[in-house]
């Protein structure tokens, strides 16, 4: 096998002696190109997760992959988030065989909480609990569960920032101040069942509460909502199953515009922008998925992913500059030697092939311990609770950080550290292979 | 037919602007078998001519025959498969390689070409030529751990074992004490008369030179004395 390849254990163990030789020169090139991969890794492993949590973080805030929400305009000529009627929605999705997994069916209200004279604005998620099981798995209670809040149909679950704001506890009746759909004033009252983990992009301002109460508050029949959430059984599925199905409903129902075909514009704006210009009457309905939300952070992660590449290559331009010295001292000292395995018989294809090998080695030993120590980093790191209150939580998986790096990407950096080793050594190697034999062997070294 | 044959030949190196004539036009044979001295005071062009018999320098002009074949002509690749094959080097300074030990220098040139040996024949080869040299309690030892009279002798091992007809000796002897300087050149005589090997030396020790059956006597790059003690066993084969 190895003869196949023209690689010969004679030459492998004698480069891998060479190493030796030198150890600390050896060890300090290594090093170098360790502590380049180790950089590189560690960027890319934290963007790899990067997209992924901060998707999945917006699904769990946004309630689905893909997102369809009612606009009614009123004689008024205000505008109402409303779903009377999702029959053309469920009927749509059943006849584009959409691979969902869960479909959730919510509204919301601004309401303002009152308890004994503390008051605190709040956004009011009802949502029925059964249909949810995707977001209760990733919302942490602190008390209560959600099968007490399913129990009390006035039932809701604060955040503890709030709770300790307004000074509530398990079991208290709150006031509630809100509007209904169209407007008018309401008021009505919860009782506090559960307890969630404070964050403040994710529960800080949101209550959550059973959704035949909040319509009743808002006034909608029971069956009606504002915005359905699809969540698909795979998030890679996003775009080709919004697309069908977005053609789909524009023959059923009129639709906003999805995307405006402009890079640069968040097609959320530009839909929402719609609503503004455009003339239209009845109802219509917004569609937007994950992704269209997602591509302002895939634009991050994109620019993070670049940079990573060019500090790789910057890094390792420095580092190909020490290989290239490295060798040329190599070289020297070992003219001599050169000389003389030249004059016993060794053709100059192999004088290259050492120190070729040689330089392979450092590469994978660098590579090897550069991942390794990344390896461990990254596992100490995903060890850290960094709560969820931080401003970073968007950025990481309940609050832990997580890395991800395809294998392919492993390779790939392993790739062009060694072929930039290979030809930052491959001048000085070519030299030396080049050189008459007596000249070499004349060298005072 | 003799062995090894220059014919005019002339070595100019540059130097700066000016050259230097190392070698102004030389001319000899050399017969099989011979055990042959290259004599002269430092900078005659022994060096020289022993590194263009090796082919491993290139003459400015003339011509080198080894066993009749004008090595000029020859392709990097050939010269080296020549190098390979017919001729062994022993240098001054050892040159054995650091990372290897007594009995892989020796074995090294083995491993380079193709070899009709078996792997049994050939550790029983290299076992035997290590033995010859005296070092078998030495053959795991790595060349920094030997006398320079040890390494010379790994360098005569490694140089024989791959049954060259020709052995060349830059002054092998310059950096050994006169009594390890005898036994070198002893030994280099004894494998000269067990084994035919044709070893062609240079030197400036004249006890030296005397052991030698033919003297060829360099002064500024030219021949001033060539002589042969058997005259009538002249490259008769
Ligand atoms: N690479 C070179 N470049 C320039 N001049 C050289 C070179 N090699 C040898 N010479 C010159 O050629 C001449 C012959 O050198 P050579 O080494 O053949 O002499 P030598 O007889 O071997 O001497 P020594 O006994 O000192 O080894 C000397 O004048 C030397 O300075
Ligand atoms: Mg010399």
């Amino acid at each position: 096998m190895a003869a196949i390849i023209g690689i010969k254990m004679r030459d492998v163990k004698i480069a891998f002696r060479n190493l030796t030789r030198q150890k600390k020169r050896t060890i300090l090139l290594a090093a170098a190109i360790a502590f380049g991969i180790y950089i590189i890794t560690m960027i890319n492993g934290f963007t790899g997760s990067f997209i992924e949590n901060v998707s999945e973080n917006f699904s769990n805030l946004l309630a689905g992959h893909i997102f369809i929400e009612g606009v009614e305009k009123s004689e008024s000529g205000r505008t109402l988030s409303l779903v009377r009627n999702d029959d053309i929605l469920m009927d749509a999705i059943e006849d584009n065989e959409v691979p969902w997994k869960y479909i959730t069916k919510r509204s919301d209200m601004n309401a303002t909480l009152i308890f004994e004279g503390e008051t605190a604005q709040q956004t009011v998620t009802g949502a029925d609990w059964d249909q949810e099981e995707y977001f209760k798995e990733r919302i942490i209670l602190t008390q209560g569960t959600f099968e007490d809040l399913q129990a009390e149909r006035q039932g809701i679950i604060i955040s503890e920032k709030v709770a300790e704001k307004i000074n509530v506890e398990i079991g208290d009746r709150l006031l509630v101040k809100c509007r209904t759909y169209t407007g008018q004033q309401n008021v009505g009252e919860f009782v506090m069942t559960g307890m969630l983990v404070d964050s403040s992009l994710f529960g800080g301002s949101t209550a959550y509460a059973n959704i035949s109460y909040v319509n009743e508050l808002l006034n909608l029949k029971p069956g009606e909502y504002m915005s359905m959430g699809i969540y698909l059984e795979d998030p890679d599925m996003i775009d080709e199953t919004a697309e069908n199905l977005y053609e789909d409903l524009k023959t059923r129902v009129s639709m906003f515009e999805r995307n405006t075909g402009d890079d640069d514009e968040n097609p959320i704006i530009a839909m929402l922008e719609q609503e503004d210009e455009e003339e239209w009457e009845g109802l219509r309905f917004r569609f937007m998925t994950l992704n269209d939300i997602m591509k302002e952070v895939q634009q991050i992660v994109d620019v993070l992913n670049t940079a990573a590449l060019i500090i790789l290559l910057v890094l390792f331009g420095i580092i190909m500059v020490g290989v290239t010295n490295t060798f040329r001292m190599v070289l020297m000292e070992r003219t001599k030697e050169i000389g003389t395995m030249r004059a016993v018989g060794m053709q100059r294809g192999i004088v290259r092939k050492l120190f070729l090998y040689e330089a392979f080695f450092i590469a994978v030993i660098g590579v090897a311990v550069g991942l390794i120590l990344a390896g461990i980093t990254m596992l100490i790191l995903m060890q850290i609770n960094w709560g969820l209150d931080t401003p970073a939580f968007m950025l990481m998986k309940n609050g832990y950080m997580t890395f991800k790096m395809p294998v392919w990407q492993i390779f790939l950096n392993f790739g062009i550290v060694s072929i930039l080793t290979l030809f930052a050594a491959f001048f000085p190697s070519n030299k030396a292979a080049k050189l008459q034999p007596a000249d070499a062997l004349r060298s005072t070294k | 037919m003799a062995i090894v044959e220059l014919k005019e030949v002339k070595k100019v190196y540059p130097l700066g602007k000016t050259e230097v004539h190392a070698v102004k036009g030389v001319s000899f044979e050399i017969c099989k078998g011979d055990f042959i001295s290259i004599a002269g005071p430092s900078g005659s062009g022994k060096s020289t001519i022993l590194n263009m018999i090796g082919c491993i320098d290139v003459p400015t002009e003339g011509q080198v025959l080894i066993n009749g074949t004008e090595t000029g002509g020859l392709s990097d690749r050939d010269i080296t498969d020549l190098r390979h094959e017919v001729l062994g080097f022993i240098f001054q300074s050892f040159n054995l390689i650091p990372v290897l030990n007594v009995y892989e220098n020796v074995e090294f040139p083995l491993l380079l070409g193709k070899s009709r040996m078996t792997k049994a024949e050939k550790s029983d080869w290299i076992d035997m030529l290590i033995d010859e040299v005296g070092l078998q309690e030495w053959r795991n030892h790595k060349p920094n751990e030997l006398s320079g009279g040890q390494r010379q002798r790994v360098a005569i091992a490694r140089a024989l074992v791959t049954k060259p007809e020709i052995v060349l000796a830059d002054e092998p002897t310059a950096n050994l004490d006169s009594v390890t300087s005898e036994a070198i050149i002893n030994l280099m005589k004894k494998i000269n008369r067990d084994l035919g090997t044709t070893f062609i030396f240079s030197t400036h020790d004249p006890t030296i030179v005397d052991v030698a059956d033919h003297i060829i006597r360099l002064r500024d790059g030219l021949i001033s004395d060539n002589y042969r003690q058997d005259d009538a066993r002249a490259c008769r084969e």
